[in-house]
This record gives structure tokens, C-alpha cells and sequence, in this order.
């Protein structure tokens, strides 16, 4: 299908792109490499006046270390996050996680930027920076602000992106000496997680001393296993007593029932697999 | 294309040439491509050039074979993985192996995913909500096994060439392979069928209907598992189980 008209504009500095976006209004829409927006033009399930291509702003790429984080630009492609020497040697979940989406034509295209801002709650990424504790810079003609994944992520499809503003970096802690570990549940390679776990764990002499656990298609938004989190703060270091822990995984979700499964049997995904991802990350 | 008349033409080898002067002629294949390609057609002359035969048959060819498919089913989320398939073909003679091989890798290809994958599926109002590709579901390479393929060779009786058919051995075997593979390895746990295709949630339904629990009743599990182990103790004490069908 063809996308509706739209104008198209590729500024060559973060002012202009937000004096752009600021200028287009509810209508504009950023596009970075285009591999969820393209498909929802040419279904005309969206059909923005204005595209502003931020594809040009050499600023937003790289990885930079920040000494106890990583700032990484929001046009890192899914490919580099899995290949980044900072993010594989400080960040494994992210470089672990980005390796799961769609297939390598997409991870080379791709971005963190694009995939966060999207706030797709099949996406992998947006439970993976929530179970990170990571944070989102966002920049618009009033200059930069931080905001924490529970605050930009409102809705199915929604954030909390104000017209005029751009994802430009996310910045993550570094979680050395951490374990970590993304169980997607997906059907065939290529699609979607009907359910994703992200988790990170520290253990010291045989106990979970901390755990983090993110989940991906469990409701309208990325959303945090705290009940989970916390029977496993503590908890020996072993497949039973996580997976006890786990059993509480899915409170406070509200998944959703679609095409492919039904809500309980995604609640006893979240459960099953969260006990995976929290054995896998404390080395069990 | 000579410009003589037809009584001035002879035939000799082949070609058609000008009576008594042999060197002005033309072949067959130089007269045939004239009529094809129609350039230069004198007025009236439709292009044409066509030749039809048909070869009935005393009676279809009968190709026979034997898939084995082993499956691993995880019977905490029901995820169905085939670990080792192998299908033996007898299709007769074999003219040209490497389109043998790719007709029986894409017909296995088709039948898993008839077993595992493809789903036309309607909402209450009749409408098809798996009209892409994004909802209606393709293996691809990654999502398949290395297939193992041999042959046996009994030519067909029934035409000169002894050849038979080979576009369907793989879709019409592996479908039954798979779904009879899964089955069998949730026999211990009380399955007797399951519908196809065989998500890993009607696989994980299947097994809960086996063992006597309410998968049709979400409101069951729901509070539920803010206490306890889950619902399934069996399910998280048991491991993978294997299972091979023919």
C-alpha cells in the first residue's frame, strides 16, 4: 500500500529538528530507521503531515561511558547494541535482548530511539530499559530532560513525548558483576514475544541479593514484576525457591487477550518465565 | 520469403529451396522462427506457431514414502520444537535431483507449518484477522530443522520415463508426522489430540484439560497466582519430555 501524502524534512541540527517537529505539531512525526513507522504509513494507520528524518544528527549516535553509565544515542541500531564493546561488556541484557528482534534486516535499520519511542508493549526493548533502571533523555527548544521508563511510557503506542521534544540518549547503569537474561516467547523467529522477560540479578554466597525483572506484552505498557523482585531479593540461589518467587510474577499485570493467547495463559507465561530469566541471571 | 511460388519449391534435407537453384533456400528452424517472431508477415498471414500433443496415461503414478518426526515439547509453555525430521521418498526415476530436493524441503516446510504455524482465523463477525503475513505465521529458516532426505527408487510402471510425482510427498507426510509426534510425547500426560495448528497455547490447553483443570475459566488462575507455586506444580517439577511419530 502507499502511504498518505506527507512532507518529508531532514534537518542537520537537533535545534532544527525540534524547531521542525515544534512546528508541525500533533501532525509531525520523527523518523529514524523506519522499520515500525514505514509499515504503519503504508496501512495508513498513521498518517503524519510532516516526517522529521533525524537520520542526519551525527549527535545522536554512538555509545559514550559516562563512568557508572552508558549514554547511548538514540540512532544506535539494534545490530551495534548487540556488537557495542561498552554495552556487551557493561549492558549484556540490552546487547542480549536487541539479538531477539525481528531478523537482521531489521536490526541493521533499526533503532533504540526509534524502537523505545514507538512504545510498542510487544517491543523488546522498553521492558529491558524498565528492568534497567535506565533513563530517557529527552530534548526540545526548552532544552534536555530526564525521564524514567515509568514516566515515558504511557500507553499502547503512547508516550509522554511532548510535541517538539526527540528521544536523543538513554542512559543506562552499568550493572557489572550482575547476571542477566531475556527469555522471549515468541512462535516463529520472527515475530513478536507473546511474552518477554527481562531480568537482572546479583547474587553473593548463594542468595539473590538483588533482582530486577521487566516484562514485555503484559499490559499496555512495559510493567515491573515487583512482587517478584522482591520474594526474590533474598531468596537462595536456586531453581525452586525463584521459581516461587516467579509465581508472583504476573501481579499487578493486566495482559492482554489477542490473537495470539489469551490473557491467563499469559500470566502463566510471565510465571514460568520469569523463573527461567531469574535462574538464568543469578547462575543457577 | 523466397519469392517464388510454392510449385517452384522442393524439399531436401531439412530445407526448402528454389527448384533448380538449391543454394537459395531455408531451413526449417529459419521458416519456424519467421512464423513465430512475425516480423515481416505478408498481409493476411496471422502469427502462429503452436504444436499440441496429449499423453493419457493408463492410470496416475504412485509415489510412497516414510517421514519420522521427533519432537520436544516444553510442557510448561507448551512450545513445540522438532529436533530431527526425516523423510524417505520413492518418487521412481529421478531426472533432476536438485529439484527433487527443493520440492521436498518446501513441501515439509508447508506441512510444519500447516501442523505448527498456519492459521486462517475469523472474529465473531466473520472477518479474517490473519490477513498479513505479521499475524499469519511462515516458518522460516530459523524456525526449521535440517531436514534428512533419501530416497528409494521403484520406477513407475505406468509411463515410459517411470517417474512420479513429487510436489506433494512433503506436505501431504510431515503434517500428520508432527501433530502425531507431539501427541505421542504427551501420551504420558493424558493427550490424546491436539488442534492443529498446534500453538503453544493449545498445546498448554491440551495438557490443562488433561489433567482435569479449567482452561476455559481465566478467572481461576487469576488471583490464584498471587499465592503458591502456581497452578501447575506437575508442569514445573517435570522436565521436557521427547516423543517421534511415523
Amino acid at each position: 500500500m502507499i502511504p498518505a501524502k506527507f512532507d518529508y524534512t531532514r534537518p542537520s541540527s537537533l535545534d532544527e529538528a525540534a524547531a521542525a517537529l515544534a512546528g508541525g505539531g500533533e501532525d509531525a512525526k520523527v523518523i529514524a530507521g523506519g522499520q515500525s513507522l514505514l509499515p504503519l504509513l503504508r496501512l495508513r494507520f498513521s498518517y503524519p503531515s510532516v516526517l522529521v528524518d533525524v537520520g542526519g544528527l551525527d549527535e545522536l549516535r554512538g555509545v559514550r561511558d559516562l563512568g557508572d553509565s552508558l549514554e547511548i544515542g538514540a540512532l544506535t541500531t539494534h545490530y551495534e547494541l548487540t556488537k557495542d564493546p561498552l554495552i556487551t561488556a557493561h549492558c549484556g541484557l540490552l546487547a542480549e535482548a536487541a539479538g531477539t528482534i525481528a531478523d537482521p534486516a531489521v536490526r541493521h535499520r533499526g533503532t533504540i530511539g526509534g524502537a523505545l519511542a514507538h512504545a510498542d508493549p510487544a517491543g523488546d526493548l522498553p521492558a529491558v530499559i524498565a528492568a534497567l533502571d535506565a533513563t530517557l533523555v529527552v530534548t526540545g527548544s526548552g532544552g534536555s530532560r530526564s525521564v524514567s521508563p515509568a514516566d515515558f511510557f504511557v500507553d499502547y503506542l503512547t508516550t509522554s513525548l511532548a510535541p517538539g521534544e526527540i528521544l536523543t540518549a538513554i542512559r543506562v547503569p552499568k550493572l557489572d558483576g550482575w547476571g542477566y537474561r531475556y527469555e522471549k516467547f515468541h512462535v516463529t523467529a520472527q515475530a513478536w514475544a507473546i511474552v518477554g522477560v527481562a531480568a537482572v540479578a546479583q547474587r553473593s554466597n548463594g542468595h539473590v541479593t538483588a533482582a530486577r525483572v521487566g516484562l514485555t506484552n503484559m499490559g499496555s505498557v512495559p510493567v515491573r514484576a515487583r512482587a517478584a523482585e522482591e520474594a526474590a531479593a533474598g531468596a537462595e540461589a536456586s531453581a525452586s525457591a525463584l521459581a516461587a518467587a516467579a509465581a508472583r510474577a504476573d501481579e499487578g499485570t493486566s495482559p492482554p487477550s489477542d490473537l495470539r493467547a489469551a490473557a491467563d495463559y499469559r500470566r502463566h507465561l510471565a510465571r514460568v518465565l520469569t523463573g527461567r530469566a531469574l535462574a538464568a541471571a543469578a547462575g543457577v | 520469403m523466397l519469392e517464388v511460388s510454392p510449385d517452384d519449391l522442393e524439399w531436401d534435407a531439412g530445407r526448402w529451396a528454389v527448384r533448380g537453384d538449391p543454394d537459395q533456400g531455408k531451413s526449417i528452424g529459419e521458416i519456424a522462427f519467421a512464423a513465430f517472431a512475425a516480423h515481416n508477415l505478408p498481409d493476411g498471414v496471422e502469427p502462429s506457431l503452436d504444436s499440441d500433443a496429449t499423453y493419457d496415461p493408463d492410470n496416475f503414478s504412485f509415489p510412497h514414502g516414510t517421514h519420522l518426526c521427533a519432537a520436544e515439547v516444553d510442557t510448561e509453555t507448551g512450545q513445540v520444537r522438532i529436533r530431527s525430521y526425516v523423510a524417505v521418498d520413492d518418487i521412481g526415476n529421478v531426472v533432476n535431483p536438485l529439484i527433487v530436493e527443493g520440492q521436498v524441503h518446501g513441501g515439509l516446510a508447508q506441512g510444519i507449518a500447516q501442523a505448527l504455524y498456519e492459521e486462517a482465523a475469523y472474529d465473531s463477525s466473520g472477518n479474517l484477522v490473519t490477513a498479513s503475513l505479521a499475524d499469519y505465521l511462515i516458518p522460516s529458516a530459523a524456525d526449521l530443522p535440517s531436514f534428512t532426505t533419501a530416497r528409494t527408487t521403484t520406477p513407475s510402471t505406468l509411463n515410459p520415463l517411470g517417474v512420479k510425482g513429487v510436489g506433494e510427498a512433503g506436505t501431504i507426510a510431515s503434517t500428520p508426522a508432527v501433530v502425531n509426534a507431539i501427541v505421542d510425547a504427551l501420551r504420558p500426560f493424558g493427550v490424546a489430540d491436539v488442534p492443529m495448528p498446534c500453538t503453544p497455547e493449545r498445546v498448554w490447553r491440551a495438557m490443562q484439560e488433561a489433567r482435569g483443570a479449567s482452561p476455559a475459566a481465566p478467572a481461576a488462575v487469576t488471583p490464584a497466582s498471587a499465592s503458591g507455586p502456581g497452578p501447575n506444580p506437575d508442569a514445573q517439577a517435570g522436565s521436557r519430555e521427547d516423543g517421534s511419530a511415523r
